[in-house]
């Protein structure tokens, strides 16, 4: 990615600041320049005072004004910066959240979860704060580098003597960055063994309850808590070495000024008000160090923008504007390839699911199923050949006609809104369009949780159907039921179930088994399959062996088959009943 | 709750307060001799024509830097020392907290909760640091300031206390923002995570524009908090500007008074530095610490207390038999005052004495691990009892019985130490018989007598380590819930003669119907009544029961094979199957 794009990026995103961003500059300038004023103006007025001189009124009024620009400046800076920073960070959220959607699957291909989540988070802050960043760098430099030259222009000898304890300050600091990092990889290390222990005795809380050993186990999880507190402490002990160093270098340096300002005074050279001044420069020289800090955010701004922009570069897929003719629900594959990171994960598959039969894709894990059930409804674009439903290619049809007509189930569904019975109804067209909330007929959503076997274990929950998603505990078989009803819901024509009942017990699959050949008969439906029941109940059964299409046929002739058979075999078992 | 923390943390040792005091008047030397050294180095020394004195006055000054350096050394360590202990208290309750809620929590967001309590660490250590400053530098200068010339007094410090004042009363308002801000930062990113770790499932369902309004909404809200938030900053700049920049206009303006009292240009740059190298700072430390760290404690502190549950309440009565009989047993999920309509178990009776192995039947999510928890004194009825050898289940010693649910627990400790965990006291013996009766030989071979790791385990082989330490365990009430889920068919027989052989009571809710076949007696669970009885009363009683045993009768007959533990000469006779099983949700 280009920096000029990540750059334009910012530039766009800075701009939402609107009449903020000017605000932010202007206060920004002003403001700096009056920080570099004020030590001089006070400086004016204390030897006003010390002459008794006519014009102390003036100084003091011009040292007054200058301390309020300087507060008013500051005040409506953290404001300015404040806002602006907000809005481009909307702004560029806004986009991300956006784009990610429209990219849908796409994008996970490119980018994991959680680093979408990151460019969401922390890469947006931080090229939204990018004017701020600037502004306050700016405002440090001058305020720090003009002090410098005004301790010049007081006298060379007190700059002199400045700059060589800055240099001092930076050794230090220094020193001390390379120290923390290498101590605190101890600490973080019995961080994390406690909580990993955690973790693991969590997700044994029942064994734990029943046995009664809960003090016990909390004493195995805490034994790393000596050492946690040993490498603690050593960091105290390290960032008091370095901090005090650090901090006593400032005062010291002024002190080292006043000293060589106070000759100067004796000399007759400075006046009381000069050596106020030259001390107060100090203090603002000594800011440039925090300055470079803010050269530092600025460059990670940059690459931030640099992440985002490779989000962004992500294409979303195009759909078309056919809506779709009437039909059976016919889904045909012809020869479809598909491929990611240079692996051929299809090949040439070809074969027609006619309207309304049920079709068992079957074969051991890594021979395609998935990558097949997510062609087959558009869920990613083969890289060779076409996919039709009742005639009409995939691509060609207009993002909410596909939508309605297939429905998805998966093996782990995540479900999307507020309660269970919107996590059912999620996708579907809301009942009243004038309304915002969600609010799909509850017959459609009970009729298909009723089919799902989803039913009875929501009505046994607090609040039924409006039982928020976070709070109903569900089991692995139970989410896979709210996923069920909400395909089943869904699908105007096909369904496809991708390893979706994988971890219902063997009750309740038949149940659901029997609604896909009763309620659900007329849908067209596509199931990946382990279990050998599946199969047998399927009009036809497409057996995948390495990206290719080994045989397809009724299970009961293909059942003669030994390699068929052994498809089914052992080591699936024990990893399917998983929940 | 929060305050009790604090000061407890606080007060640990109250000799570690009195010895940060001492170090903190020692740090704020400084404050104290700041202005006036320079103001005799001025007046004195340099001004007077006499550097050498200038010089001796800074050089007092330079001591009280280097013996503030040093002091501000002990200070943080004698912090860390309230700090380190603090943080080893938060994560104590966080640890406990969550093991003794047992189930219920969400384990993930406790792990989290280790973030939670750096980020309090961090957050007391800093107000520890800042108000522990601000005091002592502002007596520090009061002292000062009043040695140096009494005059100036009145000029400085109103001016601060005003300052000081107008933060404190701006303060709940900062924080109330301040927690928006994080929370609403939280709710983007969880929204945001949802929607990324979904994509497959918002593009299948067509859901975009929902998701895209719901994470745009929490999108909004975020940066409106953010925009309040830097409001009420700005306004606290403002409040810090009246303390630091108004003692310095004011004594500039009350400067020609000042001289006709007698103060002298030295006195003046004395008190200046005064304020502006030791006052205003500490009042910046103040206002920022207390603003952001406060917060960000009372924030973090809220969650590391918030209770995950109540703690899982155990009995310490040991009951003379192994008989368990429930009586009108009623349960529904939900708290007290929010029950759900439909209870999971309702009106059931059960009586399975001593010696007898129970199998429970049924779909999932049908009550079978409710019934195994209230067994087990895990849950307690709303209506009727469960009782174990005549003692109410929640009262009985967790000795006394055991339950193994799905999900088997294997710490991180040697193998004998996961077989021995409850029975602390079993012989080599004993452990090497469970390890051959549960087919552990190989594992223990394996890993011979290092520590496990149970993320390298199979789930098989956890449920196996899981079963043989309740073998071992002087528990005569056994409840399997599915604990054998992940084992093959031979395995899982294999346990289950094991336990049966065992003696005292068996219940086992089965995972696959051959749990079933091996029982004594069948409990069938439909969803609307309970059936209890032997295989062949059930197969004739329950259509749900003759179906299951049944069920393969319709598929070619190869292709039953796989399910070959329905045993063959207890095939059910055909006329006892078909069912309706779309029943159960009528």
């Amino acid at each position: 990615m280009s920096s000029r794009s990540a750059d334009l990026l910012i530039a766009r995103a800075v701009r939402r600041g609107g009449p903020w961003l000017a605000v932010l500059t202007a206060t920004a300038l002003t403001g700096a320049a009056a920080d570099l004023l004020v030590p001089a103006a006070l400086g004016r007025a204390l030897d006003a005072v010390v002459r008794t001189s006519p014009d102390l009124p003036e100084t003091v009024a011009v040292a007054a004004l200058l301390a309020g620009l300087v507060v008013v400046c500051d005040a409506l800076g953290v404001l300015a910066a404040g806002v602006s920073g907000a809005r481009a960070a909307q702004w560029l959220r806004t986009r991300v959240v956006t784009h990610t959607l429209s990219a849908g699957t796409g994008m996970t291909r490119h980018l994991a979860p959680g680093e979408i989540v990151t460019r969401a988070g922390v890469n947006v802050e931080e090229a939204g704060r990018t004017p701020e960043a600037v502004v306050t760098a700016a405002t440090l430099v001058i305020p720090s580098a003009g002090s410098v030259v005004a301790l010049a222009l007081i006298d060379p000898w007190l700059a002199v003597t400045l700059v060589a304890g800055l240099l001092l300050i930076v050794a230090v600091l220094r020193a001390f960055m390379r120290k923390t990092t290498a101590a605190s990889g101890g600490y973080q290390e019995a961080q994390g063994q406690i909580a990993g222990m955690l973790v693991g005795a969590l997700a044994g809380a029942r064994t734990i309850s029943a046995a009664g050993t809960e003090d016990r186990e909390a004493a195995r999880v805490l034994a790393p808590l000596p050492r946690l507190r040993a490498q603690g402490l050593a960091l105290w002990r390290l960032q008091a070495r370095a901090g005090v160093q650090a901090a006593v270098v400032v005062p010291l340096l002024e002190i080292a000024v006043l000293a060589v300002g106070g000759l100067r005074l004796s000399a007759g050279d400075l006046t009381v008000g000069e050596l106020l001044a030259a001390a107060r420069y100090v203090v603002l020289g000594a800011g440039l160090g925090s300055a470079l800090g803010y050269a530092a955010r600025i460059a990670r701004a940059r690459s931030a923008a640099q992440r985002l922009e490779q989000l962004f570069a992500v294409p979303p897929p195009a759909y078309g504007s056919r809506p779709l003719p009437p039909g059976p629900g016919t889904l045909e594959l012809r020869d479809v390839t598909v491929r990611a990171d240079g692996v051929r994960l299809l090949s040439g598959i070809s074969f027609v699911v006619p309207g309304g039969t049920c079709t068992a894709v079957v074969g051991r894990s890594g021979s395609g199923k998935s990558s097949l059930a997510a062609v087959a409804g558009r869920l990613a674009d083969p890289e060779q050949g076409v996919v039709l439903l009742d005639g009409v290619p995939l691509r060609e049809i207009g993002r909410e006609p596909l939508r309605r007509a297939v429905g998805y189930a998966f093996e782990r569904p995540a479900l999307f809104g507020r309660t269970l019975g919107e996590a059912v109804g999620f996708g579907l067209p809301a009942h009243d369009e004038n309304n915002d909330e969600n609010t799909v007929p509850p017959d459609t959503v009970r009729a298909a949780a009723v089919a799902a076997c989803a039913d009875p274990f929501v009505r046994r929950l607090p609040l039924g159907y409006a039982t928020p998603v976070e709070e109903a505990p569900m089991s692995g078989g139970e989410v896979q039921r709210i996923g069920l009803a909400r395909a089943f819901a869904q699908a105007g024509r096909v369904l496809i179930l991708d390893d979706a009942m994988s971890s219902l017990d063997t009750v309740t699959e038949r149940q659901v088994g029997r609604a896909l050949t009763g309620s659900l008969a007329d849908r067209t439906r596509l199931v990946v399959a382990h279990r050998v029941t599946t199969a047998a109940q399927a009009d036809q059964v497409v057996w995948l062996e390495d990206g290719r299409v080994r045989a397809i046929g009724t299970h009961e002739r293909l059942w003669a088959d030994p390699g068929y058979r052994a498809v089914f075999q052992a080591p699936v078992f024990q990893e399917q009943e998983a929940s | 709750m929060r305050r009790r923390v604090l000061l407890d943390a606080l007060w640990r040792e109250p000799s570690r307060l009195l010895w940060l005091a001492c170090w903190s008047v020692a740090e704020a030397l400084p404050s104290l001799t700041g202005g006036y050294a320079v103001a005799r180095a001025v007046d004195d020394g340099f001004a007077a024509g006499r550097p050498s004195v200038g010089f001796a006055w800074l050089g007092v000054l330079a001591a009280a830097w280097a013996v503030a350096a040093v002091s501000a050394r002990q200070v943080l360590l004698l912090i860390a020392g309230i700090v380190e202990p603090f943080r080893d208290d938060l994560l104590r309750r966080v640890v406990t907290g969550a093991l003794r809620a047992g189930r219920g929590g969400d384990s993930a967001a406790v792990a989290r909760m280790n973030h939670q309590v750096e980020l309090a660490r961090d957050a007391f250590g800093a107000i520890i640091t800042v108000v522990r400053s601000f005091v002592f530098t502002l007596v520090s200068v009061a002292v000062g300031l009043s040695t140096l010339a009494p005059a100036v007094v009145p000029l400085v410090l109103p001016p601060v206390a005003l300052g000081l004042g107008l933060f404190l009363v701006s303060l709940p308002s900062l924080a109330r923002r301040q927690r928006e801000f994080i929370v609403a930062d939280e709710h983007t990113a969880a929204a945001v995570a949802a929607m990324a770790s979904g994509l497959r499932d918002v593009t299948a369902c067509g859901g975009e524009e929902r998701v895209a309004a719901e994470v745009g909404q929490a999108v909004t809200r975020q940066a409106a908090s953010a925009r309040a938030l830097a409001r009420v900053t700005a306004t606290r700049t403002l409040s810090l500007a009246v303390g630091a920049w108004l003692p310095v206009v004011l004594l500039l303006a009350g400067a020609p008074w000042l001289v006709r009292q007698g103060i002298t240009g030295g006195v003046i740059l004395g008190t200046l530095t005064y304020v502006m190298q030791s006052l205003a700072p500490a009042l910046g430390g103040l206002v920022q610490g207390l603003g952001v760290s406060g917060v960000r404690l009372a924030v973090t502190l809220e969650r590391i207390l918030h209770v995950p549950g109540p703690p899982v309440a155990h009995g310490d009565t040991e009951p003379d038999s192994a008989r368990l009989v429930l009586r009108g047993v009623r349960f529904a999920y939900g708290t007290a005052d929010q029950k759900a309509p439909e209870p999971v178990i309702d009106g059931l009776d059960l009586d399975v004495p001593e010696g007898d192995h129970l199998a429970v039947v049924g779909p999932s999510g049908i009550g079978k691990s409710t019934l195994a928890a209230l067994v087990a004194g895990l849950l307690t009825p709303d209506e009727g009892e469960v009782l174990v050898g005549g003692v109410p289940a929640a009262r009985v010693l967790p000795a006394a019985r055991a339950l193994i649910p799905q999900e088997a627990y294997v710490f991180p400790g040697t193998l004998a130490e996961n077989l021995t965990y409850l029975a602390p006291g079993a012989t080599p013996e004993r452990v090497d018989e469970a390890v051959a009766a549960f087919g552990l030989a190989d594992l223990a071979q394996r890993c011979a007598g290092g520590p496990l790791d149970p993320a390298e385990l199979s789930a098989g082989e956890r449920q196996l380590i899981a079963l043989a330490r309740t073998y071992l365990s002087p528990a005569r009430l056994v409840v399997l819930d599915e604990s054998t889920c992940h084992l093959d068919p031979a395995a899982e027989a294999r346990a289950e003669a094991a336990f049966a052989a065992r003696g005292g009571t068996l219940v086992v809710v089965a995972h696959r119907i051959s749990s079933a076949l091996r029982a004594k007696r069948v409990l069938v669970m439909d969803g609307t009544r309970v059936r209890l009885g032997s295989h062949e009363e059930m197969v004739a009683a329950s259509p749900l029961y003759a179906d299951l045993v049944g069920h393969w009768t319709g598929l070619p007959a190869g292709a039953v094979a796989e399910d070959a533990d329905v045993a063959s000469g207890r095939r059910p006779e055909p006329a006892a199957l078909g069912g309706d099983l779309n029943r159960l949700d009528a």
